[in-house]
């Protein structure tokens, strides 16, 4: 079995039933906050994502867009959380 | 005087690198570790004795908290499939010991990352630091525990 | 060989990401959830991008993913205390099996001031029974 079957028949799969686990998550959440961190955590399996799509087709230019995901992953929590506390302020 | 010794062993292992004349990780780090050797062995002040501690301290601690981070994600692997009766979830104050930004900040980083425990908020006077834990068993262990493992290593290295 | 050490380092950071988001569909309240998130998703995240640093092993894409990685772990434990922090000003239930809440009333109501000593505000999430 070569790595590239490897992932495309048993990581990328694991990786998507996660996604769908998390999407129903964020579909579900009572509250808001439930749901920004659902966001958080689809775009860090995102990040894996990428990075496994790298490696199979062998150009790693695709890390750079995984750096960026990291950071809007967390410029975009902390957006939000910042949202959520002045909201509650009036 | 640790910053002098750190910025002196750093000249020699640069020397030690254009000496022999390949410039590699390797050959840094080895460069690095003789010029550390040669420093411990002609010093001989208690006050420049202490990088030499430190620096050993330093590694080990930053491979029992890899264990530690370790350990929480096999944890948390189990506990995906518990039921939710085994959960015993609490929001503890936890008084600290450390003072400066650096030294709370590094510090709650480190409680966030080991297992079953994240960081609530640090209380505005910089006293107290609130822990929300997964499994409490008994509060004033918890406490101690916390204090043992992660801020005496952690206060004996920044001092 | 070095594609057996990639498949293993790959398989092991995907199960820890299954298992983080088995965990936030599983748990009662949005603490633990955050609290599970935090945590499985690091290594998760560290396992698969060291498999690629192995695919490369090149000196560039290293120091790249070095990078990367210690952003991860620098920026999702303080990602989840803001979170925290802003879901019990907006008071979101916590559970009923909560043992302990130091925190209740702890936050001042208007300055948002965290006291250490007791304090009595209105600032405390309700025990939600339902789940």
């Amino acid at each position: 079995m070569s790595l590239y079957d490897y992932f495309n028949w048993i990581i990328i799969p694991i990786l998507g039933l996660s996604v769908i686990l998390v999407f129903i998550r964020f579909l579900k959440g009572p509250s808001l906050p439930d749901r920004v961190i659902a966001l958080d955590m689809l775009i860090l399996i995102s990040v894996c994502i990428i990075a496994i799509y790298s490696i199979q087709t062998n150009q790693s230019t695709f890390l750079d867009v995984a750096m960026l995901f990291a950071l809007i992953a967390f410029l975009s929590t902390s957006a939000y959380a910042f949202y959520l506390e002045q909201r509650q302020r009036k | 005087m640790t910053k002098s010794l750190f910025l002196s062993n750093l000249i020699l292992a640069i020397i030690w690198v254009m000496a022999t004349g390949t410039l590699t990780e390797e050959n840094f780090l080895f460069g690095f570790f003789i010029s550390f050797t040669i420093l411990w062995v002609i010093t001989f002040k208690k006050e420049e004795r202490k990088y030499f501690t430190v620096i050993p301290k330093l590694l080990a601690y930053i491979a029992f908290i890899f264990w530690e981070i370790i350990k929480a994600n096999f944890q948390s692997l189990k506990e995906s499939f518990y039921p939710k009766s085994k959960l015993e979830p609490a929001i503890v104050k936890v008084p600290l010991d450390a003072k400066t930004d650096v030294e709370i900040s590094i510090l709650s980083n480190i409680i966030s990352l080991t297992p079953g425990t994240l960081i609530m908020d640090v209380s505005d006077d910089k006293k107290v630091v609130y822990v929300h834990v997964m499994h409490l068993l008994d509060k004033e262990n918890f406490i101690k525990e916390i204090k043992l493992k992660f801020e005496k290593p952690l206060l004996e290295l920044m001092r | 060989m070095k594609d057996i050490l990639i498949m293993i380092l790959a398989s092991f950071g995907a199960i820890f990401i299954l298992s983080s988001s088995i965990g936030l569909l599983r748990k009662p309240d949005v603490y633990l959830r955050i609290s599970v998130t935090a945590k499985a998703s690091t290594l998760g995240i560290g396992l698969m991008l060291t498999s690629a640093a192995l695919y490369f092993n090149d000196y560039s894409v290293t120091t790249r993913i070095v990078a990367i990685i210690l952003f991860v772990f620098l920026t999702i434990s303080i990602g989840g205390h803001l979170l925290a922090r802003a879901a019990y000003f907006t008071k979101t239930p916590i559970w009923k099996g909560t043992k302990v809440d130091d925190l209740a009333g702890q936050y001042d109501e208007v300055t948002h001031e965290l006291y250490s000593e007791k304090h009595n505000s209105s600032i405390k999430p309700e025990k939600d029974t339902s789940i």
